[in-house]
């Protein structure tokens, strides 16, 4: 959505946060509440309550163990749902106060599925031009579930991931653009993010495996920025390791949101993303 | 048995006077014998009055203004002595009255030698890093002190700018995310082993609100648990195998996380260290390489450096992340989070500062002698830290002299008591006030004592002198110089031309006109007054000042270029118009008959005494009518004045020794078989001192003798057991407060006053009475004895015993004689028919 609204100059869409059992990183929260005050949307956090766990909780054997790793306790589903909706209810709350604090409108639901369907779900529901915010720092596995979720939340056209070591959303926007037919869309979305960070830098970094596919890619970008141009142009030709190079230049920078196409030079769909979202000390909005 | 007899009045002109006893003393009248008439004093030993033309200048703006004091050598040689000796209990206490100049005379010579001495160290106090609650005190050179603040300030201010930056860049971020990573890494392997492994063995490793969970998985699922049970139970129970071992390993890793955290901590806080210790050493270089001379100092720096690399953090905080409520201010200064690293400069000369201090502390009060820790409110506590400690006068005046007012000092509380505990110590040890007195306190410091090394002058009057002497065991040990300041000086001519540079200066001091040679001598004059003594002129500097600068006034309102003898004349009058309001009604009183007074006739057993009452600075003289009545008693006199505890103890005095000098005399033969009582009339305050001796001694010689007093004539003076009359104080008021009355009544020529002999040389009246004198209208006699006395006021003999031991026939003595052994023979008489050998029953004491 957000990609088609502000390719349409429209101000509507939503940011569908989705919280689950394991602890949300702080810049996932702010980011979702920069992006809903960017483009002046609500928050709908989604808390999922897995499935899977209620499975596993079924078992006569289910413990849990502590996160010391000093402690068993033995679970059943009852204790499970219990606790579950204590950790929503203290989510929704944290949420909750950040919205208020950004003056964002927000709602809260609780969904028990599993975590890709609850998404699914929650898009459809509410409409299209959504974007969807994993609160939880991406995992190992992660490239797996991201793809899922492309697949089967028709409804996103974007979702935005923080890794472990993220700090700040402060800082310049850096739009990475790899394919020429969504240099427009990624480009708007940046401008939009730029009002939302406390520099006004946009740094539009071209990426392609030749010279002259960035410089294709340049004077087409040329032709759309507005007048003033606010960003910067910067093309790197890339050929192996693409995503180590480029995550490093935009470490450099200090960025303050990276936007990636899923699937192009910077986020490639079949690879493991994990490492570039590790190295990243912002958020970063793949956008389908 | 008491007898009635008429008193009739008598007049005093009568040369001869003829006394009727009413019962049985003298039925029949006695010839008196007439007394050789006195002489009244002269009126030169009346005042001695400085005489213009031998001064030797015309005006004041001839002569050089006298620089210091007149008079007052051994006092300035007494501070002479208690500044230079080098001794910390050889402080100073200046004494003597009020406004004779002590404490300008002790500036004066402590400026002169103040700025020859060695200017005293600086002070500060700093963080104690180890223990904040104990401040550290550091010694700096002189004038160094506040350099060392602003370095210190400046120093902070760069590490605000270099820490972050340092912090923020590549190479930090680079060694910090090395660190994080390996850590991470670690971590993050050991999860992935063992999740591999569980997926290997169909086991899904699970993420649960509060850990994590094990649970048999099959095609990436958890497998249901109606499918699970579906299993055979030798599959199951492997599978339930394998997740217990899966769950052990999960156990261990776990528990291996908190050490590895704590590793990575640990080297983080090197790197940070590292860091940090390479930009605080470039930021505190300078001020090490300034003060390599102060070891205090060198170590200080060295504690603040580690501190600094300790808590880098500190500075890393921008304003973004502040509390939006407190927002600390860009000021370092200011700022809370480092105001540990600040300095308090409680002594800092200044490079226009040379010398020993000399410090005069005008509100002595606990906190500004000895300084004070001040607190403040902070989110509902009381607190305090060593920025708060203020200095004292002790820490102003360290290496100088420190000038206290020691009424003042006595009357703060705890004041004297830590002056005098911090004095014996020899440092300035800060406490507050409430461990003086042992009281709970909120949290305070125990910052480190400063050396103390200071002289103390005080300043007091003399009472306060001897009180302390007699009742504080410490004073004398800690105040060994005493400079006594004199009210006066001895007159002279060089003192006289002394006096009228000291009234030079007064008039260059005030930038006044210039007093003339006769302004001059009227001032002389009124310092002689002053002094109650024509031998003498008062040295109370601020008085004689106060005259000058009114006769000034006077002078321009007068239109006059230079201050003349008639503005100083006029100043001194309008000073007592403006204090006499209780004079003049006291002498309107006496006008109206309110209170009896008689200035005509004569009286028997009635006199005029004289009292003077004082009204702060104003002082004037108030006749009394004292009377006296006898009867036959036990031998005791009755003061009606101690009876009523109206008398004061030396008033007793006198009355106990006029009665021993009448026993002396008359009662050699017989017992004095009477009764007395003396009053003062229609006095209803307080009365005291023997100045009114002589006074009842003559009512009483009249009551005895029944020969009357002349009412025209006032007396003053004490006598002793011999009948010698002695000088008293305040006659020039008590003179001039008789003739007031006097003079409103009318003078008529035979009105006067008798004053002891040896005040002659106290006389320095009035110009009014001198004038009436010279016009023959008022007179004063001088008078050594009571038989001088007696004599005059009655214009009878005294009489002195002959050969024979008997007072010549008409004498005064002879008819006291007459009535005492009369009533010797009445009380031997009564006791005989009462069956009573003597009159036993004591009236009065």
């Amino acid at each position: 959505m957000i990609a088609h609204v502000a390719a349409a100059g429209e101000q509507r869409g939503r940011v569908v946060l989705r919280l689950t059992q394991e602890p949300a990183h702080p810049m996932a929260l702010e980011a979702a509440m920069r992006m809903a005050q960017a483009f002046q949307s609500e928050v709908e956090s989604v808390f999922v309550e897995d499935l899977q766990l209620f499975e596993w909780a079924a078992f006569p054997f289910a413990c849990e163990i502590s996160l010391t790793g000093r402690r068993r306790i033995m679970i059943t589903p009852e204790r499970l749902a219990l606790d579950l909706q204590h950790t929503a209810a203290a989510l929704q709350r944290r949420v909750g106060d950040l919205a208020r604090l950004f003056e964002i409108p927000f709602h809260s639901t609780v969904i028990r599925d599993e975590p890709v369907n609850a998404i699914a779900r929650a898009c459809a529901e509410h409409g299209p031009w959504n974007v969807v915010v994993l609160a939880e720092p991406l995992a190992a596995a992660g490239t797996v579930m991201l793809r899922e979720l492309f697949a089967a939340v028709s409804g996103a056209t974007g979702i935005l991931v923080v890794g472990p070591n993220a700090r700040h959303t402060t800082g310049p926007v850096i739009a990475e653009v790899d394919d020429i037919d969504h240099l427009e869309p990624i480009l708007r979305t940046a401008e939009k993010l730029l009002g939302t960070t406390t520099e006004e830098r946009l740094i539009l970094l071209l990426a392609g495996h030749s010279e002259s596919e960035t410089l294709e890619m340049e004077g087409q970008a040329r032709l759309i920025l507005r007048e003033p141009p606010v960003a910067t142009i910067a093309r790197v030709v890339v050929r192996d390791g693409a995503p180590i190079e480029l995550a490093e230049r935009l470490r450099r920078e200090g960025s303050g949101f990276v936007l990636a196409r899923f699937g192009g030079l910077l986020a490639p769909d079949h690879g493991d993303l994990h490492h570039l979202v590790q190295s990243l000390e912002c958020p970063l909005l793949l956008m389908r | 048995m008491f007898f009635k007899r008429s008193q009739p009045d008598h007049p005093a002109s009568s040369a001869t006077t003829s006394v009727t006893a009413a019962a049985p003393v003298a039925s029949a009248s006695v010839e008196t014998v007439k007394a050789r008439s006195a002489t009244p004093l002269p009126l030169a030993e009346l005042r001695r009055s400085a005489d213009p033309a031998i001064l030797g200048f015309k005006t004041t703006a001839e002569l050089e203004p006298i620089s210091g004091l007149i008079g007052q050598d051994r006092a300035l040689k007494a501070i002479q002595f208690g500044t230079n000796i080098k001794a910390h209990d050889f402080n100073l206490f200046v004494l003597g009255a009020s406004a004779t100049g002590k404490r300008t005379a002790v500036k004066q010579y402590l400026a002169k030698i103040a700025t020859t001495a060695p200017t005293p160290a600086d002070w500060v106090y700093v963080n104690n890093f180890e223990n904040p609650n104990r401040p550290r005190a550091l010694m700096l050179p002189p004038g160094r002190a506040r350099p060392f603040a602003k370095a210190m300030i400046s120093a902070i201010d760069e590490l605000r700018t270099t820490l972050p930056a340092m912090f923020e860049g590549d190479d930090y971020q680079a060694r910090r995310r090395s660190i994080d990573e390996g850590f991470r890494a670690g971590q993050e392997q050991a999860f992935e082993a063992l999740n591999r492994r569980a997926q290997e063995q169909n086991i899904a490793v699970l993420r649960t609100p509060q850990g994590f969970a094990l649970a048999p998985m099959h095609e990436g699922k958890v497998v249901k648990p109606e499918i699970y049970n579906t299993l055979p139970e030798t599959m199951r129970k492997e599978v339930e195998a394998r997740i217990e071992a899966l769950q052990k390993d999960l156990e261990l890793i776990l528990e291996k996380v908190p050490k590895s955290d704590k590793e990575r901590r640990s080297r983080t806080t090197e790197l940070n260290a590292d860091v940090a210790t390479h930009v605080v050493k470039a930021a505190l270089d300078d001020i090490i390489a300034d003060f390599a001379d102060a070891p205090a100092v060198l170590a200080f720096l060295e504690a603040a450096e580690q501190d600094l690399v300790r808590n880098a953090g500190l500075f890393l905080a921008s304003s973004g992340e502040e509390s939006d409520v407190v927002k600390q201010p860009a000021d370092s200064a200011r700022d809370m989070r480092f105001r540990r690293y600040m300095l308090n400069v409680m002594v800092g000369n200044g490079e226009a500062e040379h010398g020993a201090p000399i410090h005069e502390e005008i509100n002595p009060t606990f906190g500004n002698i000895a300084g004070r820790i001040e607190h403040i409110a902070q989110m509902g506590a009381v607190v305090t830290d060593f920025l708060l400690i203020r200095p004292g006068a002790l820490h102003s005046a360290n290496g100088g002299y420190l000038l206290v007012d020691v009424r003042k000092l006595l009357m703060s509380p705890y004041a004297w008591e830590a002056l005098k505990r911090l004095l014996k110590a020899r440092e300035i040890r800060i406490e507050p006030p409430s461990e003086m007195a042992g009281l709970m306190s909120t949290q305070t410091l125990d910052p480190e004592p400063i050396p103390l090394n200071v002289k103390v002058v005080l300043f007091g009057d003399r009472e306060l002198y001897y009180l302390l002497s007699q009742n504080d065991p410490d004073f004398a040990g800690l105040f060994k110089v005493q400079a006594d300041f004199d009210d006066s000086i001895v007159r002279s001519a060089e003192n006289d031309q002394a006096y009228a540079r000291l009234i030079a200066s007064i008039v260059t001091a005030h930038n006044l006109k210039p007093a003339d040679a006769s302004a001059v001598a009227r001032l002389i004059d009124e310092g002689a007054r002053l002094a109650d003594d024509r031998e003498k002129l008062s040295i109370e500097i601020g008085r004689i000042a106060d005259i000058v600068r009114e006769a000034d006034y006077w002078a321009g309102e007068a239109k006059h270029e230079v201050i003349r003898r008639e503005d100083v004349a006029r100043a001194i009058d309008e000073q007592i118009q403006r204090s006499d309001r209780l004079r003049d009604r006291a002498q309107e009183m006496i006008t109206r008959d309110i209170v009896l007074l008689d200035v005509a006739g004569a009286k028997v057993g009635q006199i005029n005494g004289l009292s003077v009452l004082q009204l702060g600075s104003f002082s004037f003289g108030k006749p009394a009518r004292i009377t006296a009545r006898v009867r036959l008693g036990s031998g005791r006199v009755t003061d009606i004045e101690r009876e009523v505890e109206l008398g004061g103890p030396l008033h007793s005095k006198g009355v106990m020794i006029l009665w021993s000098y009448l026993a002396s005399i008359f009662a050699q033969d017989k017992p004095l078989a009477m009764g007395a009582t003396l009053v003062f009339e229609q006095s209803y305050g307080g009365v005291d001192g023997d100045s009114a001796s002589s006074t009842e001694l003559y009512a009483l010689l009249s009551a005895l003798s029944d020969v009357p007093i002349k009412q025209s004539l006032a007396v003053t003076g004490s006598v002793n057991q011999l009948g010698q009359v002695q000088a008293i104080g305040g006659a020039n008021h008590k003179i001039e407060g008789f003739f007031d009355i006097c003079h409103a009544r009318g003078l008529t020529g035979e009105q006067g006053v008798l004053i002891p002999k040896s005040n002659m040389q106290h006389l320095m009246l009035r110009d009014d009475v001198l004038e009436a004198v010279k016009a023959g209208k008022f007179v004063i006699y001088a008078v050594e004895t009571i038989n001088e006395g007696i004599e005059i006021l009655t214009g009878v003999t005294a009489g002195e015993r002959g050969p024979d031991g008997r007072f010549p026939p008409g004498t005064i003595n002879a008819l006291v004689e007459d009535r005492l052994r009369y009533f010797a023979e009445r009380a031997q008489a009564f006791g005989a028919t009462s069956g009573e050998g003597t009159i036993s029953r004591r009236e009065g004491s």
